[in-house]
């Protein structure tokens, strides 16, 4: 009996030489909705891709719904709907009449092809632009049409790739909740991103992929923790010399095993392994070396510190993106 | 039923393609205006149509010297400056002076009458007109050659001006030299061929190939792989869109060359559509390996300016491919489109049945068979290669 999962068993794609997605491993339960985070490159739209049955994996495998991508690939594509950036509507015609074809395309009985598509443009409030030309539609309206067409068919998977770029604040917005909606309705949805807060806000749980490996899953908040244990203290002191700000270092090297320690226009940002006394040590270190304090401010790690920390550090995500950057 | 929705969706995909023809006016103008009507009223216009009164060399300035002075070298020179093909004909009195003014432009052949003209036919020994043409004129010298000798055979010294006359009457004349070199068919017919021909691969071509590599490039055939539908389903919607188009734009080219420039083919209608659909189908399926190689819509364009310069060079449009050597016979021998223009000519041209074209017709067939094959292989085999 189908359901609406998605597994992968050591999926690996590779274009040549590079490890586009290098043996993933991963479970989405059903109605879930699963953020799949990730710079440019890391190798997300491939995934989806592969799930999709657009891309043949090189090695692995992998089921949507119930379906083998292989197999089962044209059961995976009744059971699917996708916007993504690559995959798109015929400009030169209207909304509804890409709508129809698809229906033909997805062998939906014409009547009730038609209530489908009516239900979902006054859902979406096209009103009189459903016999505008997609060439004509502006880029939220445009999204939005793909979006009709991804669930025209009812699908149990959905895959919205970058889904929200190009899309103002409040089309954004409401499309989270929308997605919200449907997952509480059963459909799994898979939500990939390269903005951090996104994820954070929405997803049930989400996968951070870099260079083509899933790194880390969990939830939002099991994410944040799993890497941190980091505490971040950041004090405005004005005028901090070099000197002050050596011997800040020193004395808080032997407190702590300070992870970074930045000053800029200012601000002394100082993040370490968790600890309660660390914005009083900070404070402390500061007023031994004569510096002024304006204001302190503590702060929880978001998911793109997370991240960051996950995937080795600014430094290490700069070198994979001049990597991938070349490998293109 | 997996059979009626392969047929429903391959008819939807027509259904599509025909919705975005009708909204790409450029499509329309290149597909429908510009390629049938272009080649066809400039080939037919610079051929002056396949009427009886157009003639190549009626407005080329030539010199016409008698140095016979006999009856029968007056009669040549009436016969010759009263056809509506020697209007700029000169008489000239100076042989040398005349020849010294090839290749100033002012004349462009010198017909010669030689002293003995008369008396040779008189004879019963061969006669001969010489001439002398400006070489530097690329076909100007076969067509006056072709021309004259048309004349020259049907020339009779008793007849002021002589008719056509019957093979027969031409075996009975003796005398006179008959060149056999010329085209035997009006102009236009011949030309009719290889517009046909020549459209409907150029389209063809830019429709398949560059409306899939459109596709990709927009994202929408991406679409198409993300729903159920087979490839074989997407190939047969958008071979039976074109089918459509080339049946149309047979019909442009026919109408223009009967009614326009009056074209008279020597076999039926039918026959001209299913040799051009023919055509259009192989043309079809290179179109689809073209696009299952992944060419962008600028590769698309420089492949299809190859082809063309293949079909011209290698296909018998311009050099008989019988009259190639080596390497080009070889090109020629495989290029399907050789076989093409083969057919089509000994259909329009000489009138033989489809059915006689055997060996032309079972190339086309294969050609077009294993494009398709090749084709649907490599679009099922990497589906990855058309999408963004």
């Amino acid at each position: 009996m189908p359901d609406n999962s998605i597994t992968t068993q050591a999926l690996t794609k590779m274009f040549g030489h590079f490890r586009a997605v290098d043996t993933l491993n991963l479970s989405v339960n059903a109605g879930e909705l699963f953020g799949l985070l990730g710079p440019n490159g890391a190798g997300k739209t491939t995934t989806v891709r592969m799930l999709c049955t657009l891309t043949e994996p090189t090695m692995g495998s992998a089921s949507v719904a119930g379906y083998d991508i292989r197999k089962d690939a044209a059961a995976v594509r009744r059971s699917i709907g996708v916007v993504s950036e690559g995959v798109s509507l015929y400009k030169d015609l209207t909304i509804e009449e890409n709508l129809r074809l698809l229906s033909t395309l997805y062998d939906i009985p014409r009547a009730r092809a038609e209530s489908r598509i009516q239900e979902l443009l006054e859902m979406f409030a096209f009103r009189e632009k459903t016999k505008r030309l997609v060439s004509a539609l502006s880029t939220g309206w445009a999204k939005k049409a793909m979006i009709c067409a991804a669930l025209l068919h009812d699908p149990k998977v959905l895959f919205l790739d970058e889904v929200t770029s190009g899309l103002d604040p409040q089309s954004a917005i409401a499309l989270q909740d929308f997605t919200r909606h449907l997952c509480e309705q059963g459909v799994t949805v898979i939500w990939t991103t390269h903005y951090m807060g996104e994820p954070e806000k929405i997803c049930d749980r989400v996968g951070i992929m870099f260079a083509g490996r899933l790194v880390q899953v969990g939830t939002p908040d099991e994410l944040k923790h799993s890497v941190s244990e980091l505490s971040l203290v950041e004090v405005e002191t004005p005028d901090l010399s070099p000197a002050q700000l050596e011997k800040v270092k020193h004395k808080l090297s032997s407190m702590n095993q300070v992870c970074r320690i930045k000053y800029a226009e200012s601000k002394l940002q100082v993040s370490c392994e968790r600890r309660e006394t660390l914005a009083e040590e900070v404070a402390s270190a500061l007023l031994d070396v004569g510096a002024r304090i304006r204001t302190i401010n503590t702060k929880d790690p978001t998911l793109e510190e997370a991240f960051i920390a996950l995937t080795g550090g600014e430094d290490e995500i700069d070198r994979f993106m001049e990597r991938a950057e070349q490998t293109k | 039923m997996p059979f009626l929705e392969f047929v429903s969706d391959s008819l939807a995909v027509a259904e599509n393609e025909f919705r975005q023809f009708r909204r790409n006016r450029s499509a329309i103008l290149i597909s429908l205006v510009i390629l049938p009507f272009f080649f066809t009223a400039s080939l037919g216009a610079g051929r002056g149509g396949a009427g009886t009164t157009f003639s190549a060399t009626a407005d080329i300035p030539m010199a016409f010297v008698d140095n016979d002075f006999s009856v029968a070298s007056l009669r040549l020179w009436q016969t010759l400056e009263s056809s509506p093909d020697f209007h700029s004909l000169i008489q000239s009195y100076d042989e040398q002076q005349s020849i010294a003014l090839l290749g100033t432009k002012k004349i462009f052949a010198v017909i010669v009458v030689p002293k003995g003209f008369q008396s040779d036919l008189d004879n019963n020994v061969q006669a001969r007109i010489i001439l002398y043409t400006d070489d530097s004129e690329p076909g100007v010298s076969d067509q006056i050659q072709s021309t004259l000798t048309n004349y020259v055979q049907n020339f009779n010294p008793n007849v002021e001006v002589q008719p056509q006359l019957t093979e027969a009457e031409k075996q009975a004349i003796s005398g006179v030299e008959i060149i056999q070199k010329g085209a035997s068919f009006a102009g236009f017919n011949v030309g009719l061929t290889i517009v046909l021909a020549v459209v409907q691969i150029f389209a063809v071509f830019y429709e398949i190939a560059g409306g899939m590599s459109r596709e990709r490039e927009e994202g929408t055939y991406a679409r198409l792989l993300v729903t159920p539908i087979p490839i074989g389903a997407i190939i047969l919607g958008k071979t039976l869109f074109d089918i459509l188009l080339s049946i149309v734009r047979t019909f442009i080219v026919l109408g223009l060359a009967i009614y326009g420039y009056g074209a008279r083919p020597n076999t039926d209608l039918l026959t001209i559509l299913a040799l051009s659909l023919l055509v259009a189908l192989v043309t079809m399926g290179l179109g689809f390996v073209a696009s299952a190689l992944k060419l962008g819509q600028r590769a698309v364009v420089i492949v299809e300016f190859f082809l063309i310069l293949l079909l011209f060079a290698f296909s018998g449009l311009i050099i008989d491919k019988e009259l190639l050597v080596g390497v080009s016979q070889t090109i020629a021998t495989i290029l399907p489109f050789s076989y093409a223009f083969d057919a089509l000519r000994r259909t329009i041209l000489l009138g033989r049945p489809v059915l006689s074209l055997t060996y032309d017709l079972e190339y086309l067939f294969v050609s077009g068979a294993l494009f398709y094959g090749a084709a649907f292989l490599l679009l099922s085999k990497s589906r990855e290669r058309l999408i963004r």
